[in-house]
Formats: structure tokens, sequence, C-alpha cells
């Protein structure tokens, strides 16, 4: 009875892993753009003009695996109350007091908010991105927009790098097969109880 | 000009009127503004449209277009009405003080005195002075009180100008004109004379059916305020193009030979009846000395035809005087087109012109050339002249019953060709070319110079009725089919065929010589020159016309060792004006020329304009080629064709009957012509809008519309109104309009405008509009397709000026509408 | 753009410290637009077009005498004409040369990721080097008078060198020299602001302008084209030049405390995260079954 069980169908994965290149190469060309002690990135991905020739097209791509990511996720992702009790113990997650944790379906509270932080910031950094992409289209008169669009481009690409950077650290340092499931796709039968109980009882009908 | 461009730094107040100089000069334009800078000088400007001037302007005033006389007049009756004149200058330089005969009439009435109705012009026997062939000389009154002295009749014939009669007339609020007539008399405030005014004009002047007259009512204003003569005065004539005073001093108009010397007529049955006809004869009063230059003429006339016919110009044959045209008739441009029109003027030569576009009337021109038999066109650009058998609107058909050999013939552009321009200073100054010839392009000289050469061989082959003057030209080039054009300024310039000494001077130019100034020429055949005035600019001492010296020791901008100008390297003509009759000049701080006692001379940083060793004491005049030798207030006899004063005639369209004398409303010797083409139309056929051309800072021209450059900076033709009458046709701007005279159509885009406003002449609500003409149907958006490919003169009239023979391209009535 | 012998003192998206910088020993040049007596002849687009080769673009009438509506990526140099009435009922024409305004603290260069593709030389020219430009524009949106300008074919940006070849050969710039009635002058910028001081006094003492003055911004730090105008209560009639120019706020919002507020928090949540490890390590999964 120690099947594994699966986690991540093979389009979740690759949806994933489209994302996931995609938005490693904007944050590093985006990263390149932000600061100047960050510029040697472009330097190393071909070059300044290439980096921003690529940068929009890769953001493009990250957009749609985004909705993508939602068409498939958003019954998954849907916020109960269950998460909303989860979450008020979120400190003995932290602590590693799982046992304290009350049981949790296929995505605790925080994986959700990562999820519709990244569609949100996402979104934002699509549309400021749109204007950034082609300034010369806006007129003059409307030069509040390329203002809105610098401030709200970094400021949610911010978001997103701190989302990421939580998002890595939990999916491999801290909850072990978590980075095994994302590309395998299958977690063991006791990771499952132990992270996401209701799921596994819902899967396995235990 | 009498004083020259940089000499408009040295002014104090400047009226620019009939001319647009920010736009069609910008580079002379720099010394206006140096004026405003240096000098705080005042400018008034005065327009029909707010053009790039006026944005730079004190004061700017809209005028009508066609009424400057008004203006100019009712600034003479201000500035004799608040005492605002010169009195000194005025009695003792310009002929106030001469009486003039009986039997002279003013037009109170529209006509002076000696009107032949029946014939159209004036018998001007009434227009001369009292005591002509008194022994003792002209009748005269210092104190200017006798009813018929210049003063008194000139006072007399603007006291009608009142500022009212300017309102009705100009359109000018009578608030505004007095301001603008306070502002340029100020300069004589409580008989002050030192401070110093100028009139800067140009063809806004010209392109009228009184187009003399006005310059002359500038010229009037300016000697009642003692401007003439001037550092910074003056009557200003901005040339219109880079040669075009070069082109007039070298006979560029039918009826003179170079160095304005008369031509002959056919009553000239010999060169002393010539002579006699056209040397004038001192007539002043006895207390005046006149010097009386033209007398000289006969010197000026040999050394020509020396010139012209070499060996064969002697002394037995009258200098071959025989070889010159006599005229019978005039000739000037629209008679030719009009000629062409009529059928008996067979071909033309358009040399660097494009007579069809340049008009007026342009159509009929278009349909005189399909009368000619040839065609021959000198240019860099297909033009609208060579291609007048396809001008918009012609059909295959009519095209086929064109018979007209059309010649075309590489020219040259400027930066291709070496040789001079004199410039509206009368300045003479060297350029080299800048480019080499590309493609077949040869040099003008060569051109005509193989013409000239062909035709002379076609004349010693075949005779001919007279081949005499071709055959005997002198044509003594080392390389005969292309001259040098230095080869050219030295025969210009003229040099001594014998040894001629000068014995006051005790000097001697040896025969072959260059001649160093007009002085030395003579009347006996030792001396050669192709034109008197610009005799002294090649000399022994070199190419005076290449001479780069940038000093100016007076600060005065004379540069006397910069280029050359005639006469004689004067810069200021007419400069014993800017002294007082005593030889002291008007102002300590801009001394041009003073009478040196010691030395018994006049000296200076400017070269005397006068007899150089006359005293003041002998009273000798300072315009010294008039036969009075003082300025004219009046000008007698035959000076003028239309009048010795100059009155206001309304243009030949007009929206108004002429307020001052509805009777007589134009010109009544202006030229119309009377072909089935020639039309002129009235508001009450609906022709109720004035229309002026003009040109464009961004184009020269009709030439610039090839350029890429010039396009790209106004690309596209349109026409000027007033937002006011654009509501009325429900247009906006961009949006085409088509404007309508009695002779054609123009349609192009519209630039709605506040910078031309809505006038009230005589009463009436009157608009102007304006176009500029720099656009045909050859050039870069003409091409594209981005025109309506019809010149803006095919709007224009064929009436022209009687003295000059300008037409007027100002001032027409034009209908508009949306298209 | 040639640089001869200048050398840099700024350096956009520049890590480290600016090679030139302080190095030598170099005056502050400046332009000099005296707006009441320029005549709108348009010699100085010629010029500007001529001495840099720039290619003919297609201009359109729009009911004006100026040439486009605003520079372009191949046109530096453009004469705004403005027709402004006055409460007496008469107008005036404004003319005013549009140019990049080579600001002192130039926004465009504060905006730009790009190292090295916009510098301010040591006379305070600033200077875009196409060769480093990755074209993301952003110099637009820190210009506050709307200069740089976009090429969409080589995806470069473009805007006035102030002739930085010309003037590192010890010339002036070549509008400058094609202007006719003096409007424009170049020279350091004490003698341009002296001779702008001058004239707008001779203006407001002699020519009934109560209200001239000299246009040199001090929110963008002074430039290095400065502007005697008729009235200096009043530069947006002239075609839209700021009243109070800056560098835009969103870019200083951006490239200051948004940058350093990023740059904390990235860095605080790598150090976090590694923390957070050091501390509670990896979950175990319990195996009860």
């Amino acid at each position: 009875m120690n099947d594994p069980i699966l986690r991540y169908t093979l389009v979740e994965r690759v949806m994933h892993w489209i994302a996931a290149v995609a938005f490693c190469y904007v944050l590093a060309t985006g990263l390149a753009f932000y600061s100047p002690h960050l510029y040697w990135i472009a330097t190393l991905l071909g070059g300044a003009p290439t980096s921003r020739f690529w940068h929009p097209w890769l953001g493009v791509v990250f957009a749609a695996t985004l909705f993508w990511m939602l068409k498939a996720w958003l019954g998954d992702m849907r916020i109960t109350p269950a998460d909303r009790k989860w979450g008020d113990s979120m400190q003995h997650y932290i602590r590693n007091e799982d046992e304290n944790l009350p049981p949790i379906d296929r995505f605790n509270i925080g994986q959700k908010y990562f999820f519709w932080g990244m569609l949100w910031a996402g979104i934002v950094l699509l549309l400021s991105g749109a204007v950034l992409w082609f300034p010369e289209l806006i007129p003059w008169s409307l030069r509040g927009l390329r203002f809105a669009a610098v401030l709200l481009h970094v400021s949610s690409a911010l978001i997103t790098i701190g989302l990421f950077i939580i998002h890595v650290y939990m999916g491999t340092a801290v909850v072990r097969g978590g980075f095994t499931s994302i590309i395998r796709g299958e977690v063991s039968p006791a990771w499952a109880r132990t992270h996401h109980r209701l799921w596994f009882q819902r899967v396995t009908g235990k | 000009m009498t004083n020259g461009w940089i000499d408009i730094k040295n002014t104090d107040m400047m009226l620019i009127i009939g001319g647009n100089p920010a736009e069609n000069h910008p580079c002379g334009f720099k010394w206006p503004i140096e004026a405003k800078r240096q000098r705080n000088a005042k400018m008034i400007v005065v327009d029909p449209r707010f053009t790039r001037t006026a944005a730079t302007a004190d004061l700017f005033v809209q005028i009508r277009a066609g009424a400057d006389i008004a203006f100019l007049g009712g600034m003479i009756r201000y500035a004799v009405e608040n005492n605002r004149v010169a009195k000194d200058y005025l009695i003792h330089y310009t002929n106030a003080a001469f009486v003039v005969q009986e039997g002279f009439k003013l037009p109170e009435d529209g006509l002076f005195s000696g009107f032949d109705a029946a014939k159209g012009t004036y018998d001007r026997s009434s227009w001369s002075y009292e005591g002509v062939d008194r022994p003792g000389g002209l009748a005269y009154d210092l104190a200017l009180e006798n009813p018929r002295s210049v003063y008194q009749l000139l006072k007399q014939q603007y006291s009608r100008y009142t500022p009212e009669m300017v309102e009705r007339i100009t359109g000018i609020p009578k608030e505004q004109f007095l301001k603008a007539a306070d502002l340029f008399t100020s300069i004589r405030k409580d008989g002050d004379m030192k401070k110093v005014a100028t009139i800067l004009y140009a063809v806004g002047f010209t392109h009228h059916s009184s187009a003399t007259q006005t310059i002359r009512t500038a010229a009037i204003l300016q000697l009642l305020l003692g401007n003439v003569g001037r550092a910074g005065g003056g009557v200003n004539a901005l040339r219109g193009h880079s040669n075009i005073q070069g082109a007039t001093d070298m006979a560029g108009v039918f009826d003179i030979l170079p160095g304005y010397l008369k031509m002959p007529n056919p009553a000239d049955t010999d060169f002393k009846a010539y002579l006699e006809r056209i040397t004038p004869k001192v007539a002043k009063p006895g207390p005046w000395e006149s010097y009386n230059y033209w007398s000289n003429t006969n010197k000026f006339a040999v050394s020509l035809l020396k010139a012209m016919y070499g060996d064969a110009a002697k002394k037995e044959n009258d200098w071959a005087f025989h070889y010159l045209p006599k005229i019978d008739r005039n000739y000037s441009w629209t008679e030719i087109w009009d000629g062409m029109y009529a059928g008996h003027v067979k071909g033309l030569l358009a040399f660097g012109m494009n007579g069809v576009a340049i008009g007026p009337n342009a159509q009929k021109n278009i349909n005189a050339l399909k009368k000619a038999d040839w065609l021959v066109v000198c240019e860099i650009y297909p033009d609208e002249t060579s291609e007048f058998w396809k001008s918009p609107g012609i059909t295959t058909e009519e095209m086929k019953q064109i018979n007209t050999t059309v010649y075309r013939l590489p020219g040259a552009g400027f930066a291709e060709k070496d040789g001079t321009f004199v410039n509206s200073a009368r300045w003479l100054q060297w350029k080299s070319a800048a480019l080499p010839l590309p493609g077949m392009a040869k040099l003008d000289q060569e051109i005509l110079a193989r013409i000239f050469l062909k035709v002379r061989e076609l004349y010693k082959k075949e005779g001919g009725k007279f081949p005499d003057p071709v055959l005997n030209a002198s044509w003594s080039y080392t390389d005969p089919h292309n001259p040098s054009l230095s080869e050219i300024a030295r025969e210009i310039n003229g040099r001594a065929l014998a040894d001629v000494t000068d014995p006051k001077l005790n000097q001697t130019i040896k025969a072959g010589q260059q001649l160093p100034g007009f002085a030395w020429l003579r009347d006996d055949g030792s001396t050669m020159s192709g034109n008197w005035l610009y005799c002294g600019s090649w000399t022994e001492a070199g190419a005076m016309m290449q001479r780069r010296g940038t000093e100016d020791p007076s600060g005065l901008g004379i540069y006397p060792n910069w280029g050359w100008s005639w006469p004689s390297n004067r810069r200021v003509l007419y400069n014993r004006a800017s002294c007082d009759p005593a030889g002291v000049p008007w102002d300590p701080d801009r001394k041009q020329i003073w009478w040196n006692e010691a030395q018994q001379k006049w000296v200076g940083p400017d070269v005397p304009d006068f007899k150089a060793d006359s005293p003041p004491k002998d009273h000798m005049g300072p315009f010294i080629m008039n036969y009075e030798g003082v300025g004219r207030l009046f000008v007698p006899l035959a000076g003028l064709a239309d009048g010795p004063f100059p009155e206001h005639y309304e243009p030949a369209e007009s929206p108004v009957a002429n307020p001052l004398h509805p009777g007589q409303s134009t010109n009544p010797i202006a030229k119309k012509f009377h072909s089935d083409m020639d039309k002129l139309g009235t508001v009450a056929e609906g022709y109720n809008i004035v229309c002026t051309t003009y040109r464009l800072t961004e184009h020269y021209h009709y030439w610039t519309k090839n350029n890429p450059m010039n396009v790209q900076l106004m690309p596209e033709p349109f026409v000027e109104l007033p937002a006011e009458l654009a509501d009325d046709l429900g247009l906006r701007g961009g949006e085409h309009i088509k404007v309508t005279s009695a002779r054609g159509h123009y349609i192009a885009k519209a630039m709605v405008t506040r910078r031309i406003k809505p006038m009230t002449i005589d009463g009436k609500k009157v608009y102007q509009i304006g176009i500029p003409i720099h656009w045909g149907y050859r050039g870069i958006a003409e091409d594209e397709g981005k025109t309506a490919l019809t010149p803006a003169n095919m709007l224009s009239p064929a009436v022209t000026d009687p003295n000059a023979y300008t037409p007027e391209f100002k001032g027409f009535l034009v209908k508009v509408e949306k298209v | 753009m040639s640089s001869g012998n200048l050398r840099v003192q700024k350096i956009s998206g520049h890590a480290g410290p600016v090679a030139g910088e302080g190095t030598q020993r170099q005056e502050q040049v400046c332009k000099l637009i005296d707006t009441t007596t320029c005549i709108g002849c348009k010699a100085c687009e010629v010029a500007c077009m001529e001495w840099n080769d720039l290619p003919f673009g297609e201009t359109v009438f729009d009911n004006t005498y100026q040439t486009m509506p605003e520079t372009r990526w191949n046109y530096w140099n453009l004469i705004k004409f403005n027709e402004h009435p006055r409460e007496d009922g008469s107008m005036q024409w404004l003319m005013r040369k549009d140019q990049c305004m080579h600001c002192a603290d130039p926004g465009c260069l504060a905006a730009c990721p790009a190292d090295n593709a916009i510098v301010q030389y040591q006379n305070g020219i600033v200077d875009f080097q196409q060769e480093y430009c990755i074209g993301c524009q952003y110099c637009v949106t820190g210009c506050p008078f709307n200069i740089p300008k976009f090429n969409p074919q080589t995806k470069k940006m473009f805007k006035c060198t102030l002739c930085t070849d010309r003037v590192s050969q010890g010339l002036e710039p070549a509008c400058i020299k094609a202007c006719p009635t003096g409007c424009l002058h170049f020279g350091t910028k004490d003698d341009m602001k002296e001779l702008a001081g001058a004239r707008a006094q001779q203006l407001r003492e002699h020519s009934g302008y109560a209200n001239a003055g000299v246009y040199d911004p001090v929110g963008v730090g002074g430039t290095s084209v400065i502007y005697v105008l008729h009235d200096i209560t009043n530069p947006e009639a002239y075609g839209g030049l700021p009243s109070d120019p800056r560098v835009p706020w969103a870019v200083r919002i951006w490239k200051q405390p948004l940058k350093w507020l990023g740059n904390l928090a990235m860095i605080g949540g790598l150090i976090g995260v590694t923390m957070h490890y050091l501390r509670f390590g990896p979950k175990k999964v319990k195996d009860d079954e």
C-alpha cells in the first residue's frame, strides 16, 4: 500500500515549468534592467538589446501560463473556511510543528496565496509591461500612463520576487519531496498524509 | 537701397512696410534685430498679414493690400501738422522751397493737370518749376510760404489724408494709425536732428498699379524727416533675389542700357540727338549749386559703345550708335506675353525664368506659349514653362494642336558658378564655384556664347537685314566659346584704350590698364567700360569685388575693404546730407563724412557721394544725380508718368470706390491689357475678398519645390485666411478651399489663422486672404499628387504700374468657397 | 556620437565610479536662445539636418508654419510656432527652437537602465550612445521636455547631441552657426547667463515686456540650453515649455526609494529563508501508518 500517489499530471508539470522558465528569464533580465549592479546578467543572456527584446515576449508567455493555471487550478485554489482556520495556525507550520495544524486539502493557504499573488501581480506586470513595451504609442499628453507603468511594473515585480523566493525555498528545502513531485508528479502516501491529509483521504478514499 | 544692409544697425526707428524681411531676407534681418538690440531701436511693421517680421515688431499695424500710399500720405500729413519735419534739411536739401509754375493742379478729383482722357496719358508740361527759362534761375521761397511752393503744395496735397481718411482707405483704426505716426515721427520731436529712421520695403510696394508712387511716398516722408543720406536712414529696397540688383544695373530691363543709360528711341536720329535727349541740364534757383552728375552721360555712353563694339565704334561713325536697337514702344515683361498671345512674338528664350509660374495671369502665358513657334528654356529643373504643353486641364487633343518647339538647355545652379552677386546694398561680391557642373550642365556664359557665335556665323554666311552690330560686337575673350566671368568683370569695369591723363591729379593711366573709377571715362574713345557704375570694381590693383577686408574703423558697418559697392565704393548714397549745411554731421556719434576746412575737402570713413572739394558755402545740393541738386518732394516733368506727387489710387480690382475721389478710383494711366483673357472682377460679380500673394522663408520661388529639404519644411501649398472668414465658410484648417478670380482658380489647403483679421474699409467689412506662390505642376509635392497643380498666379491680373511696369500681384479680388 | 576629447561625468545604468569625473578642467557650455529675436526661419532646422546628415521624413500641412508637431528621431531641432493672443486684442507669434535642453540633472540619464547608453560630459552635454542603447525608451519617461525619440527600425533612441562632435573640436553647434539674426548664442554657461540676463533686462526696460526673463529651470539643476522669454511667467505659451520641469517623481521614486527598498526586501528575503532553514530545517514526513 505504499504505492506513490499522482499529485501533478503531466500537463500540470509542463505548465509549471513553462511558467518557471519564463519567470526566471524575465526575472533575470528584469533584474538586469533594475539595477546597474546586475546589468551583467543581461550580458550573460546575450546582451542587453537582446534581453530587452525577449523580456516582454517571455513576460507574455509567463502571463499566458498564469491564465492556463487559473483555468486548471481554479477549483483547487479557492480559499475555504478550513484554509482560514489552517492559516490561523500558520506559526506552527513555520516552526515545523505540523502536528498542531488542522488537516488540509490539495493546497494549503500559503500555496493559494502564492498562486493568487502571482496571478494578480502577473496581470499588473502584463498591463504595465504593455505600456513599457510600446511607449512610442503613448502620446505626450498621456505620459502619466508611463509614470504609473514604471512604478507598477517594478512594485509588482518585487512582489513576485518575494513570492518566488518563498516558493522555491519551501518547495525545495523545507518540504522535501515537493520538488520531486513537480518533476515526476508523484508523492509518497506518507508525504501526502503529512502535508495534505484531506487530499490524501480524498484521492485514496482512506 | 540708398544705404545698405549692415547700415540698418545704425537706425533708431524702422518702418517695415511692403516687405517681410524676416521671412524673405532672413540673413539681412540680422541688422534690424541688431538695431533693436544695440540701440533700442523701434520697429513698426505694416502689412496685410501678421508675418514673422511682425513677430519681432514693437508695433504691428494690419493694412489693406494696395493702400500704402494712403498710410504714408497720412504720415506725411501728420509730420507736417505736428511740425515733426527737418526744417533745415528741407530748405537746403530738397525742392521744398522751389516754386511750381501756375497751371499745375493737384488731383482733388483724382487727376493732375494735363490729363488726356482720349490717350489715357498726361501732358506733363504743367508739372514744372516756375522760372525754368529765367536767367536768375528757378523761383524759390525760403520761408516756404508761397502757396505754389513745393512745400505748400505738398501740405495741400496730403491735407486730405486725415487719420479718418486713412482709416477709411487702409482699414487701420484711427488710434492705431496715430500711434504709428506718432512713433515714427517721434525722431523729429522738438526739432532734434540726431535720431534717424529708415524705411525698408520690398515687393509689397512694387507689386501694385501705383508701385513707383508708393516708393515715392516713402521717399518724400524720408526727405521731410531728413533721413536720406544718413547712416541708419534712407529708403531701402530689399531686393528679392541674390543678384536682382546686378540684373537691373546691367540693364535686365527693356528701357535702359547698363548703368541706367536710357535706351535710344527712333527719334534719336544720331548720337548727338540721343545725348541731347538723355542728358539733363542744370535747373536750379540762384543760391544753389548743382553738380548734375548725369552731365557726364556722354562719357558713359561712348565708353559703353566702345565696350560693345570695340574698334568698330569710331568717332566718325558716331561710336556705332546706329548699331543700338531703338525701342519704339513698351517691351516690358507683360507686353512680351501679350504680344505672344496676340501672335506677333514668335519665340522666347526663358533663361532662369519660369515665365508661366511667375505670372501674372498664368493661364494667358500658357496659352501664349501654345501660339509661339519656339521656346528655349535654360533651367536646372523641369519647370512649368518648359512643360506648359501639359499644364493642368489640357486634353490630349489640345496637346496635339500645339506646334511650339521646346528646347531645354541644361543650366548650372548658383553654387556651380563663379561670378558676382550685387546685393541690395549695391555691393559687388565675388563668389567661387562650390560644386562641379553636374551631368551635361553648362555655364550660363558658355550657353550664351555658343548661341551668339552660332548666330554670328549665320549672319556671316547669310547676311541678313543688318548684320553689322552682330558681326562687329566686341568678343575678344580668351575662350570665345566660354568666356571667364573674371574676364567679363574686367571688361565691365573698363580700361584705357589710349593713355589717359588727369592733369589735376597729374596721373596717367596707360593704354590697356584697368580704369580706377568712372571719373576717368572719356567721350573721345580713349576709354571703354561695360557699365560706368561698376567702374572701379576691378582695377589695376586687382578685383575690388573680391576683397574680404573686415576692418570697420568707424564702427558704422562701412567695411570699406569688403567687396566693392557702386558708385565708387560709396556705402551710403547722398551722404553729404548726413551733415548740416555747414558740413558738420547732424549726429556726432554717426559721422560718415564731413567738411575738412584745412584740407578743403570732404573727408570721413565713407567715400563722399559729392563733389569732394565743393565747400559748404557753395551751397551745392547733396542729391547730385538730380539736375536741381536737391531731393525731389515734387517730381517735375518727365520724371514720373502718373503724377509729380503720389496719390492714392485703388488697385485695379478693389472692394470699394476710392474714398478720396470715387469718380477716379484707380490709377488713370495704369496699363491694362485687353485680350479675351484679361478680365477684371468686381464686387458686383461676387469677387469681394482682397487677395495678396507672397513668399515663404521655406521656399525660393518655384525652384525649391524640387528639393526634399525645403519640401520637408513646408510640404504643401496653402491659402491663409482669417478665422472669421473660415467660420463663415464652415471651413477648418487643413480642409480644401477654392479661390476664384475673374481669371482662374486655385485650390489648396486652408490655413485658418488669427494673424489676418477682418477689416473695415470705408465702412464695409472686408476680408483679406494670402496665397504663397511657390507651387505649380512640377515638383516633389506636385508629382506626388499633393497639389491642385495650378500656379497661384492663375489668379493675379496683368495690370501694371505705368513707370516700372510691375504687375499687380497683390491686392486683387477673389471669391472663396469650401471644396 | 564621437566624443572627441570630452570626458564623461555621469553615465546611465552604471555601477561603480565614473571614469572621467573630475579629471578634466572643463567649463559648462551653454546654448542661449533669445526667443524675442527668433524669426522662425528654420535655418537651425536645416543646419541640424545637414550637419548630422539626417534622412528626410514626410511632413503634412497641419494649419501651421511649424514643420512638424514635435521633434522626431531624425529631426532633432524644431521651431515651435504659437499664436498667442494678448489682453489688448493684439497678438504675439511666439517662436521657440525646441531641442534637447541638456539638463544638469538629466531625467533621461536617471531613467536609463543601459550602462553607457546616456552620458553627460564634463561640459554639460548629455549625449546618447546608440551602440549601448537597448531601446527601452525609459529616457522618454525620464525627460520632462519630450525630447528623446525612438527609431523603430533600429530600436535606438535619438536626440540633439549639442553637436558634440563640433563642440569637442572647439566649434559652435551647427544651429548656432546657421542662425541669421543672432538669436542663438553659444559659450560658457556663465557668459550665456550674463548675456541672457542683460537681454531680459533690456526687454523689461525698453521693449515693454515687464515679465521678460531667463528660462534656466532649477528643477532639473539648470540646463545647458537657456531661453530668453518675453514672459517668463508663461513658458507654456511657447509650445508647451514646462514652467517647472523636474525629473518626474515617478522616476525619482522608482530609481531611488523603490530601488533601495526592493534591494533590501530581496536581500532580506534571502537572508530570511536562510535563517529559517538554519533554525527549523526541513519538515519531516511522519509515517504514522
